[in-house]
C-alpha cells in the first residue's frame, strides 16, 4: 500500500483537490533517491498529520 | 599621387576629431585585443580576455554563451497517485557548461533562465496530471492537463517559465504528479518526457 493509499484509508474524506489542487494543503513527495514517498507538507485545517504508527 | 580616402590610415586620421576614449585594465586580463570595424560599417570594439567577456559585461540585446542544457528520460518511471515525483532524466542532448547532473540543473552563471519541460503520462485511470518546475526543492510553477472523466488515452503535461537563478546554490528540477492512476508511468523518450533550459538574460 502506498503512502497515498494509507492516508486515504485513514481519512476517506480527502480528495485529490487536497493533494493536487492549486491551494492544496497536503503534499506527498518522492525525490527518486530511493528513500520512497514522504509527507512534504501537511497544512490541512481540520485533519491531523498522521503519525508514524498510523502509517506503519 | 592618387588619393585613397578610405584607407585605414585616412580613416584613423579622420577619427582624430572624435572624442578620445581611455581603456583601463580593470576587469581585463592580458592580452587585450582591439578589432577595427570594416570600412563603411558602424564602428565596433571587441574586448576579450583569457576567458572572454563575462555574461554581465555584454551589452543590451546581445546573445551570450551562457549555460544551456537539454535532457530526457530513457526509462519509463512509475508514479504513485497524488505524489509529486522527481523525474529521472538520464540522457543529455547537450549540457554546454556541465551544470546538469542527477536530474538537477545548477547553473554557475547568475541570470534569468528560460525553462521548458513536458511529461508524457500513460495510464487508463488518470484524470489529471501535473508537470512542475521545482526551484531549490519547492514548487515554482506548474502546468497541467485535465480530463473531465477518467482518461482513456495517454497525454502530456507541459510547463515553461522564466526562472531567476543565482549562479551558485540555486537549482531546478522537474517533478510530475497525477491523480488516481494506479499503474501510471511517465513515458521515456526525447519527445515525451524532457527538460531543458537556457540563459536568456544576465543577472
Amino acid at each position: 500500500m502506498t503512502l497515498y493509499e494509507k492516508i486515504m484509508a485513514l481519512y476517506p474524506s480527502l480528495t485529490n483537490k487536497d493533494f493536487m489542487g492549486i491551494n492544496s494543503t497536503i503534499e506527498l513527495q518522492n525525490d527518486s533517491d530511493g528513500k520512497g514517498d514522504y509527507i512534504a507538507k501537511w497544512e490541512h485545517p481540520t485533519l491531523a498529520r498522521p503519525t508514524e504508527e498510523q502509517l506503519a | 599621387m592618387k588619393s585613397y580616402p578610405h584607407t585605414k590610415r585616412n580613416w584613423k586620421h579622420k577619427g582624430s576629431n572624435m572624442p578620445i576614449s581611455t581603456i583601463g585594465q580593470n576587469g581585463l586580463n592580458a592580452p587585450l585585443s582591439l578589432t577595427s570595424p570594416a570600412l563603411g560599417t558602424p564602428s565596433s570594439l571587441v574586448l576579450t580576455n583569457a576567458t572572454g567577456l563575462p555574461q554581465a559585461g555584454l551589452g543590451t540585446n546581445v546573445v551570450g554563451n551562457g549555460p544551456a542544457f537539454s535532457a530526457y528520460s530513457n526509462a519509463n518511471q512509475s508514479i504513485t497517485a497524488a505524489t509529486a515525483t522527481k523525474v529521472s532524466l538520464q540522457l543529455e542532448v547537450f549540457d554546454t557548461n556541465s551544470n546538469f547532473a542527477s536530474s538537477r540543473f545548477t547553473p554557475t552563471v547568475a541570470g534569468y533562465y528560460q525553462v521548458n519541460a513536458a511529461i508524457y503520462f500513460a495510464g487508463s485511470t488518470i484524470q489529471y496530471g501535473l508537470a512542475r518546475i521545482y526551484k531549490n526543492g519547492s514548487v515554482y510553477q506548474s502546468g497541467q492537463f485535465f480530463y473531465v472523466a477518467a482518461g482513456t488515452s495517454d497525454t502530456m503535461a507541459n510547463v515553461s517559465s522564466i526562472v531567476s537563478l543565482n549562479g551558485s546554490t540555486d537549482y531546478i528540477e522537474l517533478y510530475g504528479n497525477q491523480s488516481g492512476g494506479t499503474s501510471t508511468i511517465m513515458v521515456a523518450g526525447s519527445s515525451q518526457t524532457y527538460f531543458n533550459a537556457c540563459l536568456i538574460r544576465s543577472a
